[in-house]
């Protein structure tokens, strides 16, 4: 009785948001256990087993990590220097830094095989033996290029909420420039960078659009799990396709635990 | 004397530093007093060499270090917020700058627990900084700063954010740094009072120029200009016009004169401190110049003292005791007389002073 007098005596409008809400969260989790529930467990657990799987999770863990690795080798440097020093205008600087973060990956991708295919920059390295298109280095190519202005803008909020008073001291306790990063900014916005790479590493795992255009769908070649997805989906494989989904969504998850944990209920976004 | 600073100007931003001249001696616990906004930090930081200056050259030890990088100056700051490394135990903050110098680890920890036993935080070490309080932060930045043996000590405002009984306790603790260590202070406030507990030399900054430099009585007893006396805590700063007349020198303010000691003319801006009006219920045979009639128009109480506003053709605030005040039985609306000496005038040359705004921010930690 008492439970339903309370509900009664919430007004109209709460309520109704309340249900909408409840409603929306219910749909979301239909949908996703919908997809994993969807094929018969037996033929899921032998498409995750198959060989063609387990190639796309081997190569998007490889490729995944080292471009990871190489925003954080880029970003971290840059992310500092728009921070702390003016230079150019850093305005514009972090425009066009920024670019590929808006742009659609599709976009990112074909400018991308442009500049490594027909254009002179491309024809320059193969002439020194290098030709990335459509080869594993391309995808590492294109998961760095969409995904480094993202930890770039992570490590630049970061660095900018850093007082510089906290750097003063330690130049005056007789650090160096290096020094002061390494011992002082850089710890200080450990938690940004741990969060940073763990949604680019998460983000780099589910590139399809720049990767599609600059390293193609060759199965076997250059089958990461999202191009795994769309090759099975396209030849009409169900379980191949919803395999690849499944560690995706597991991926995602996994993240998203990860993030929230480190940064609870502030936005990094 | 280790620290010289010669013409020094320097622009950041809407901060600026006007020909700052200044020399520190050996072992002096120096203090610039001004208000918020006054330049005072980025003299600090440019004493630190956190900033290249515009102009002028800084010597220590009669070396220019004008140009030596922050880090090889030995010259030690600590800002108000303290600026512990939160990422760092107390330990390690401590440490930091032997660190730097490649300092044996063995020896970090020798050199970390001497000085953390001579400021007494020996039991913090282990701790991180946010679990301190403001007071014990205060000793670790000191201590950080210390370590690496300066030969200058900067303080920015190293008092402004603790409660008034550790404000005490450090102020004294403050002031036997020098003995102790032999380093030399520089500590910038904005609270008279410090001036006044610690400087053996001080000087007063507003906008950037130091506007007088002396011994903190000094400073108070015999303020250069109207900002210095308002910062001093002068309550009563007017307008007025100088003149000769065949009583003597007076000022007029509106249709009251009053006696005053002063070779100005003209337009004039005088003072006269709170504690130099006397009240009184009848006009007093004093020798006195000053008598005036006036009607209490606020008393406002504080502690053990009352301040009471009177006008007497124009405003002025004098303060007693509160017994004084019961004594006498004055109550707002009520007509007394205020006494004060012609010598207890301050006369000082109008320049653009009407315009000026000031926080009086000298009486709020007491």
């Amino acid at each position: 009785m008492k439970r339903k007098s309370r509900f009664l005596a919430c007004s109209w409008f709460k309520g109704s948001l309340i249900i909408l809400s409840a409603a929306l969260i219910l749909f979301f989790c239909l949908v996703f256990a919908g997809l994993v529930l969807w094929p018969e467990p037996r033929a899921l657990i032998d498409a995750l087993t198959s060989e063609e799987i387990l190639f796309a999770i081997e190569l998007s863990l490889v490729t995944s990590l080292i471009s990871t690795l190489l925003c954080a080798v880029i970003a971290l440097p840059v992310a500092y220097a728009l921070s702390r020093y003016q230079f150019f205008s850093s305005r514009l600087m972090g425009l066009i830094i920024s670019l590929p973060l808006s742009l659609p990956p599709l976009v990112a991708g074909i400018a991308l095989l442009i500049f490594f295919g027909p254009s002179f920059f491309g024809e320059l390295l193969r002439t020194i033996g290098i030709d990335i298109v459509y080869t594993t280095g391309a995808i590492i190519i294109a998961q760095f290029f969409v995904n480094v202005p993202y930890l770039i803008r992570v490590m630049r909020s970061a660095f900018d909420s850093v007082n510089p008073r906290y750097e003063y001291v330690a130049r005056t306790l007789g650090a160096s420039e290096p020094g002061v990063f390494l011992q002082v900014s850089l710890p200080m916005s450990k938690q940004a960078l741990l969060a940073g790479l763990t949604i680019t590493w998460s983000k780099a795992m589910g590139e399809f659009g720049a990767v599609l255009m600059l390293a193609g769908a060759t199965k076997m070649k250059t089958e990461t799990l999202p191009i795994a997805l769309y090759l099975n989906i396209s030849t009409g494989d169900l379980d191949m396709a919803i395999a690849s989904a499944t560690i995706l969504l597991a991926i995602s998850v996994g993240t998203l635990i990860i993030f929230e944990h480190w940064f609870g209920s502030r936005k990094m976004m | 004397m280790p620290l010289e600073i010669r013409s020094l100007s320097k622009t950041l931003g809407d901060f600026h530093l006007r020909d700052v001249n200044l020399t520190i001696n050996d072992g002096e616990y120096f203090i610039i007093l001004g208000p918020s906004g006054a330049g005072k930090t980025i003299l600090l930081e440019t004493i630190a060499g956190i900033h290249r200056p515009d102009n002028g050259r800084i010597f220590l030890d009669d070396t220019d270090i004008t140009d030596t990088p922050a880090r090889l100056r030995h010259i030690g700051m600590v800002y108000q917020d303290y600026m512990l490394f939160p990422h760092l135990t107390i330990e390690k903050n401590i440490g930091f700058g032997l660190k730097q110098q490649g300092v044996h680890p063995e020896e970090i920890k020798r050199l970390t627990g001497e000085i953390a036993s001579l400021l007494e935080i020996t039991h913090l070490l282990p701790r991180d900084p946010e679990t301190l309080s403001g007071g014990e932060q205060q000793r670790v930045a000191i201590a950080r700063a210390l370590i690496i043996r300066p030969r200058v000590l900067l303080l920015d405002e190293p008092l402004s954010a603790l409660d008034a009984i550790t404000r005490r306790r450090m102020r004294n603790e403050l002031s036997h740094l020098p003995s102790l260590t032999g380093v030399s202070i520089i500590h910038i406030t904005h609270h008279a009072e410090d001036l006044v507990s610690l400087g053996t030399r001080s000087a007063v900054m507003d906008e950037g120029a130091i506007v007088q430099m002396g011994h903190p009585d000094e400073i108070f007893q015999n303020p250069q200009t109207p900002f210095v006396a308002a910062f001093t805590g002068m309550e009563n700063l007017l307008p007025g016009i100088a003149g000769t007349s065949h009583e003597g020198k007076i000022i007029k303010v509106g249709n009251v004169r009053i006696h005053a000691i002063s070779h100005h003319t003209g337009p004039v801006i005088f003072g006269i401190r709170s504690e130099d009006l006397i009240f009184s219920r009848e006009p007093l045979r004093s020798s006195a110049r000053n008598v005036l009639q006036a009607k209490v128009t606020k008393i406002r109480l504080m502690g053990s003292l009352a301040w009471v506003m009177v006008d007497c053709g124009f405003s002025l605030t004098g303060v007693l005791t509160v017994q004084s005040l019961f004594e006498l039985g004055i109550d707002d609306g009520d007509m007394v007389y205020i006494t004060f000496k012609a010598s207890a005038v301050m006369v000082f040359p109008d320049e653009k002073w009407d315009k000026k705004e000031l926080s009086l921010e000298t009486r709020d930690d007491t």
